[in-house]
């Protein structure tokens, strides 16, 4: 592998908008399952409160759980970090379902064969953003290279740390921010 | 082959973007954000991403209709010609039996609001004066008290706010409403500024922003004055203010001996220090700019509010700053040409639009018998449904121009399908950033579709044919052409344009001054900024911005309603896949245990106007005395929102407008189980 790409997401300015989601699913008419989805955390501190979206999708780990369970070797991961599901090999066993930590590869019920998201690679292979990231109004969610990143401001916020640990997910988050709310 | 046209979102919408589709084969495959537009920039909300489907959706009317028994749901369709003789023979029917036009009533505004949208008005204008809607239901009484302060109501640029240091998000949701002001403020927080939301519950804006203040529903007036007694106290009025105002000294004294930090603080919930230290900051700092919502102005004292806010932008000398300003909205790029009236024609019969039912009941002679239905849906959005459904009732022909089966369909007797801004041309506004462009048909309409222009032209030669001279406006004409027609040697100094079809390389910005008011010479009587008005008080208002209280809710209707826009829907325009049955009701935790309901549980609002089923979702940050429903589209089997609201006016907007606006935030209810399944 030489280079791994991830999405990298600032809560800071993600509105929660659904603009990714819609941008995958319109593009994606094949599978009636969502390969991006919109989770909303919210806290209420002695400063503040907060309250983000989490827009997640496959997250193209570094060590990616379902193309080790995959009996049929569906699984592959290019040069670019990118895991990729071949539909052509996969019978549908859900081995990648149930291993999964972020629970990424669904069975898609038209096909009864795995997906999730494949990163539009034929749009990143032609220099193009997947559609996410190009819907995205406020550019909160990027594509980038992950080894060329500052980690040590980046939060991970994914899944509990075991899957973190085993997988290696190439996804990072900006650290949201409390909003100061007054003392009642 | 695959095509590309520009377009631009004809919602009622601060964005209104310029959109660019491609088609292949004549389709339309999708929908994009133009780069070359520096507010759309290049992105589209996800209500237009929805666009495609919708045009051809399977639900869209393609055909015109007729329907035997209003509110039966036996259409049947029927051919245009068909259509436009029973339309016209009613025309000419009514004004030969009461020897006048004005039983004929046109009621039309935001459903799509293009200028060539104005066809209808044309149309009615031809046939000779008749009943109108005058007004609007959003923002009249905002503009009034801009128009009062400022002499017009007109806004900074928005990409402005990027220069701010400060910025106050007061009573506005960007973050759902106008997601392409939101990169603007993260730009502006990247360069250092703070960004302060304040707003009755804890919104999406809020979420983004540094931080939030919560008001008490219907107290941002006080809050803005206790916050400019504030400066006052502190010397942190601009020293020049007293060169370009009017009536400082009066409205320092009234809020020296008016004003109470300790009274207002228990009022708007926001304590005494807090009120000092925002103060402060927004005295200290430049530039700071704040942007105020309409939701603000939808109280019975809404105009005063405004007057407050901008009263206080002015005392701190916010006022014409670069990236500063009270800003709300303008209408500067909006004065196009509408179809004169024959010399000699007398005056419509103007109705004002939120009390439109209640006012056509009470039509003296001749009384109200034809109704055209054009971009609105009054069933669905208009107070006193009651008085709507009566209304009908003595109406002989009504008529409905839309896309969809609206509510207001279901009273119609005919149906005439329109077309969407992928199928006509026109020409756009927006009344937030200063934009005008060209829209451009990309498809052939769909079935047998027609734009409001081509039914107001086959109206007219239908009209003629069964009696010459019956209507004045053209029978014939070309789209493209009346959209040069707009083009007015104003309109094109305004666009810095040389000839009409110069509009036809994209969209252009107006050449306004970026930065509004920076020369402080305004637009009012004395030429100042008017803290003391006499158009005010002469219109029986206050002259100076004072402190209204909003009302107070009864006792048998504890929890004031607010139904703030979802980022869904546009109104009654849902943009949601599926129609939800139902509507969720938000409240705090709190009021769920005093009502001993859970969350996720069917229960009932009412009031002396209705009574509407939800479901309860629970909120911490909705005060206890709010419910908060988000208003999407429900499906036609429900009895609609609106159900709950009367109308009530606001304080201003009659004179700016043609009439009050609507003081949507002034609804109470209260909350029990539901009957079917209670006691």
């Amino acid at each position: 592998m030489i280079k791994q790409l991830g999405f990298v997401l600032d809560p800071n300015r993600c509105l929660g908008c659904g603009a990714c989601v819609q941008a995958c699913q319109i593009n994606h008419p094949s599978s009636p399952l969502a390969w991006r989805a919109i989770r909303t955390v919210e806290e209420q501190g002695p400063e503040g409160r907060r309250r983000f979206y989490l827009s997640t999708a496959c997250n193209h780990c570094a060590n990616p759980e379902c193309m080790r369970v995959c009996p049929q070797g569906a699984y592959s991961k290019r040069r670019d970090g990118i895991v990729v599901h071949s539909a052509a090999k996969c019978t549908g066993c859900k081995s990648c379902v149930a291993a999964c930590p972020f629970g990424a590869p669904r069975l898609n019920p038209l096909t009864g064969k795995a997906a999730k998201c494949q990163l539009c690679y034929e749009r990143v292979d032609q220099g193009q953003a997947p559609h996410c990231v190009r819907a995205c109004p406020t550019r909160a969610l990027q594509l980038q290279e992950i080894q060329s990143l500052a980690l040590d401001r980046l939060v991970r916020l994914t899944a509990p740390l075991p899957g973190l640990k085993l997988t290696n997910p190439s996804v990072y988050y900006k650290d949201p921010r409390m909003v100061r709310t007054e003392q009642k | 082959m695959s095509e590309k046209h520009q377009h631009i979102c004809p919602r009622n919408c601060y964005d209104t973007c310029s959109l660019i589709s491609t088609t292949v084969d004549g389709r339309l495959v999708s929908v994009e954000g133009n780069p070359a537009h520096d507010y759309t920039r290049g992105r589209v909300c996800p209500k237009i991403m929805n666009d495609v489907a919708k045009v051809y959706s399977p639900a869209r009317i393609r055909y015109p209709m007729r329907q035997k028994h209003r509110f039966q749901g036996d259409w049947e369709r029927i051919g245009w010609e068909e259509a436009l003789t029973m339309i016209a023979g009613t025309v000419l029917a009514l004004k030969e039996k009461y020897g006048s036009t004005l039983p004929l009533a046109l009621n039309k505004y935001s459903g799509n609001f293009g200028f060539l949208h104005n066809a209808m008005e044309w149309l009615f204008t031809g046939i000779g004066p008749t009943t109108r809607a005058v007004g609007s239901p959003c923002w009249s009484a905002g503009v009034e008290a801009q128009a009062f302060d400022f002499g017009r109501f007109v806004c900074s640029d928005p990409l402005e706010m990027a220069q701010a240091r400060l910025i106050w998000l007061w009573g506005v949701n960007p973050a759902w409403t106008a997601v392409h002001q939101m990169p603007i403020i993260f730009e502006a927080m990247d360069r250092g500024a703070k960004v302060v939301c304040f707003d009755t519950y804890f919104s999406a804006t809020a979420a983004r922003s540094h931080r939030f203040v919560q008001v008490r529903p219907g107290t941002d007036g006080l809050l803005a004055l206790a916050m400019g007694k504030v400066l006052v106290e502190e010397n942190l009025v601009d020293p020049e203010l007293e060169n370009y105002s009017l009536g400082l000294p009066e409205f320092t004294s009234y809020l020296k001996s008016e004003i109470d930090l300790t009274q207002a603080a228990a009022l708007t919930g926001v304590g005494a220090e807090t009120i000092r230290e925002l103060a402060l900051s927004y005295g200290q700092t430049h530039p700071a700019c704040i942007w105020a919502g309409f939701g603000l102005q939808r109280y019975v004292n809404g105009g005063q509010t405004l007057r407050a806010i901008d009263a206080l932008g002015a005392l701190a000398g916010h006022i014409g700053e670069r990236g500063g300003g009270v800003n709300y909205g303008h209408f500067e790029t909006w004065n196009v040409p509408g179809f004169p009236p024959p010399e000699g024609q007398p005056p419509d019969r103007l109705l004002d639009m939120n009390r439109f039912a209640e006012e056509a009941l009470a039509c003296g002679e001749p009384p109200l018998k034809m109704l055209w239905l054009a971009g609105r849906n009054p069933l669905s959005q208009d107070a006193d449904l009651e008085l709507w459904r009566k209304l009908v009732g003595q109406l002989e022909l009504v008529i409905v121009s839309d896309l969809f089966l609206t509510k207001s369909a279901e009273a119609a007797d005919l149906f005439l399908p329109v077309t969407t801004h992928y199928e006509h041309w026109d020409l756009n506004a927006g009344y937030w950033h200063y934009w005008v462009g060209v829209n451009e048909p990309a498809i052939s309409p769909l079935g047998e579709a027609k734009s409001d222009l081509e039914i107001a032209w086959d109206l007219a030669r239908r009209l003629n044919e069964l009696e010459p001279g019956s209507c004045a406006f053209p029978g014939r004409g070309s789209e493209k052409e009346t959209v040069f027609s707009l083009m007015t040697p104003d309109m094109l100094t305004l666009l810095g344009l040389n000839k009409p079809e110069d509009i036809l390389a994209g969209p252009v910005r107006a050449r306004l001054p970026a930065v509004a008011w920076s020369e402080r010479k305004f637009a009012t009587p004395s030429g100042r900024f008017e803290f003391f008005s006499d158009r005010a008080a002469a219109a029986g208002l206050p002259a100076l911005p004072v402190y209204i209280p909003a009302l107070n809710p009864p006792g048998e209707a504890p929890l004031r309603l607010l139904t703030p826009h979802h980022a869904s829907s546009i109104n009654s325009q849902s943009y949601l896949d599926e129609a939800k049955d139902y509507y969720e009701l938000h409240v705090n935790p709190k009021v769920l245990q005093e009502y001993e309901f859970r969350e996720n549980e069917e229960a009932e609002i009412y009031n002396d106007s209705g009574r509407l089923p939800v479901k309860l979702r629970v909120d911490p940050t909705i005060p206890e005395g709010l419910a908060i429903i988000y208003p999407q589209d429900s499906g036609s089997g429900h009895p609609g929102l609106n159900v709950l609201l009367k109308s009530r006016g606001t304080d201003m907007g009659k004179l700016a407008t043609g009439a009050p606006g609507l003081a949507l935030n002034e609804t109470f209810v209260n909350l029990r189980k539901p009957l079917s399944k209670g006691a």
